[in-house]
């Protein structure tokens, strides 16, 4: 440590310069993993809201929401338990004077069902006939208010927001929470049929054909686009690992190299190769944590200057995950020229 | 039993037709309390003599011994332990590590070293006898030539080593500071029971000195 801090100290442009680099690493992998993580979120956090084990839809509607419809018949042969809940799915579009239109997902819940129970609102109250309406609080920062009447897709009359709520979005749009009734209506469909799926909290419910249990996972990795894009983005960073690996250990390989005829002069004095060995690791970890730690701080800060709808989010084994990472990375790229420092031979300092 | 020794000591330099000797069936021992220089023009083996004496160079064939011990039967490990316990060197290149205060070049001693060097109060009376007192905040890079070898003097010194090496540790200095430097290598022997081997081309050291070798073609012989 005395030798390491030392020399940082005295040769602040360098290290620096190298502590910068790091920083930067570490700040494009904290920013996309936090994106990466934001928009897995966004397609899932409504189904997180829930707490939900198992979903069952159609067994022919490839473990997908919107091509899931139940009949009322098939419902008929289903009592539902306290920890089951029917949910109506529909893609919308909102419209309302003076504000932006808005993609959204509709889902039609039965009221005093789990889903509608454990709902948890930020304003307002929840939908108490066909023509209510809860929205996600995205909807607020689009200028939506409550009270606000909004027209969905093409139907007929206008439905009103009643309440907001938090963390409501299902495969990247904003969710819009009503009745079983007013899915109906948007998705066009008689009342010979019930719902698009039955949620539960429970990993096992027992349905009758043709309906099919899938575990929310299996749900959640068949979302529209999910898998694809957390593929994507955990090649891009792996990608990105490699590549600090590499930069990092060149730059601290580069250091030790011009380090080399000082160590040769303390080897000459007797100082053990052990010694100056601990010296470059501590000196690569200070490096690296003093890299780490910039980097969350200016990440930290973009995520205040970043607007509203750009989904970023951090968990914390996300975080520790990246963090260790990079951590690893940077001691694995000092200990290749260790070797060297091993090898150094005092001879070579006496000058002629 | 002589403090180090030499014996039969040949050292050969490149390959083939390449090959050189610069050190031929040398032979040269000393006790504690001794003071050695040893005079040779530029290119003698001087520096080679000195490293392979300090176990930082093995010769090619040949014994030398510290105390009575071999170094060639000595674990690296414990030829690096001697080094850093029992010998000091002033390296020609007064090589100084560039990002430490000359305070923190003691300092850096301490770490590996705990025990066993110099008392502050010593290492002050060293540094003031030396005239580097004032600059002990400075880094090498500010340091005049003749400044940083006192200060590689002193460096050496501070490990309070029995045996001292020093190669050319006059080579940037002033008639009066040669004195000095000349008088405290003196001292360490006498007072101190230091075994002391200089090697140099300074004749302005020989006063000091209590045996004189002259090597010449890589053989080392003792003047009369
Ligand atoms: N590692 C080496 N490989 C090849 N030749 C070497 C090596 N080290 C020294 N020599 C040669 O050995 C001879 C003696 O070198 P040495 O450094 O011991 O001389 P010196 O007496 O210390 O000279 P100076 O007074 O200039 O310091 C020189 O000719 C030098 O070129
Ligand atoms: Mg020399």
């Amino acid at each position: 440590m005395f030798l390491a801090l030392k020399e940082i100290r005295h040769e602040k442009l360098r290290y620096g310069l190298i502590i910068g680099m790091i920083l930067l690493i570490s700040y494009l992998v904290y920013v996309l993993s936090g994106l990466a993580y934001g928009l897995a979120q966004q397609n899932t956090q409504a189904i997180d809201s829930w707490q939900a084990q198992s979903v069952a839809l159609d067994k022919d509607a490839n473990v997908s929401l919107s091509q899931s419809l139940i009949t009322a018949d098939t419902a008929d042969k289903m009592t539902l338990k306290r920890s089951q809940a029917y949910l109506g799915q529909a893609g919308v579009v909102a419209k309302a004077s003076q504000r932006p239109n808005l993609s959204a997902q509709f889902l039609g819940l039965q009221p005093q069902q789990f889903i509608s129970r454990n709902l948890t609102l930020t304003a307002g109250h929840k939908a108490r006939n066909d023509r209510q309406i809860v929205a996600d609080t995205a909807f607020q920062q689009q200028g939506y208010k409550l009270g606000d009447r909004v027209t969905l897709n093409s139907v007929d009359g206008k439905y009103t927001i009643v309440g907001f709520t938090k963390n409501a979005k299902l495969s990247v749009a904003p969710v819009v929470y009503g009745t079983l009734g007013a899915w109906r209506t948007l998705r066009g469909v008689t009342p010979a049929f019930k719902a698009s799926a039955v949620v539960s909290q429970r990993a096992h419910q027992a349905v009758p054909s043709p309906l099919k249990t899938y575990s929310t996972q299996t749900f959640i990795n068949k979302l529209p686009g999910y898998s694809a894009q957390n593929t994507t983005f955990t090649f891009m960073i792996g990608f990105l690992m490699i590549i600090a690996v590499v930069v990092i250990a060149v730059f601290l390989y580069i250091l030790t190299m011009q380090k080399l005829p000082n160590y040769a002069v303390l080897r000459a004095q007797g100082i053990p190769s052990k010694f100056l060995v601990s010296t470059t690791l501590s000196q690569a970890f200070i490096l690296v944590v003093g890299g780490l730690v910039l980097g969350a701080l200016l990440t930290v800060a973009t995520m205040r200057i970043l607007p509203l709808g750009v989904p970023i989010s951090f968990n914390l084994p996300l975080l520790a995950g990246v963090t260790g990472g990079i951590l690893l990375t940077g001691i694995l790229g000092a200990l290749i020229p260790v070797k060297l420092i091993l090898k150094v031979d005092p001879v070579t300092v006496i000058g002629g | 039993m002589p403090a180090l020794a030499l014996q039969h000591v040949n050292k050969f330099f490149g390959q083939g037709t390449s090959r050189v000797q610069v050190l031929n069936d040398v032979n040269f021992a000393t006790q504690p309390g001794e003071l050695s220089l040893v005079l040779g023009p530029s290119g003698s083996g001087k520096s080679t003599f000195l490293t392979i004496a300090g176990g930082i160079q093995t010769p090619t064939d040949g014994r030398v011994t510290v105390d009575g011990q071999a170094l060639a039967s000595m674990a690296a490990k414990d030829r690096d332990k001697l080094r850093l316990h029992q010998i000091g060197f002033i390296l020609q290149a007064h090589n100084l590590v560039p990002y430490l205060t000359v305070r923190d070049q003691f300092a850096l001693v301490d770490r590996v070293k705990p025990q066993g060097n110099l008392s502050p109060v010593a290492l002050h009376q060293l540094l003031d006898e030396l005239g580097i007192a004032p600059i002990v905040d400075q880094y090498p890079g500010n340091l005049s030539g003749g400044q940083s070898q006192r200060v590689a003097i002193a460096r050496a010194l501070y490990q309070d080593p029995a045996i001292i090496l020093a190669d050319e540790p006059t080579a940037a200095l002033d008639s009066d500071r040669v004195k000095v430097v000349g008088r405290i290598l003196q001292q360490l022997a006498q007072d101190h029971h230091k075994a002391v081997v200089v090697v140099t081309h300074d004749l302005r050291l020989r006063e000091f000195a209590d045996h004189v070798y002259q090597l010449m073609d890589g053989q080392l012989t003792l003047e009369a």
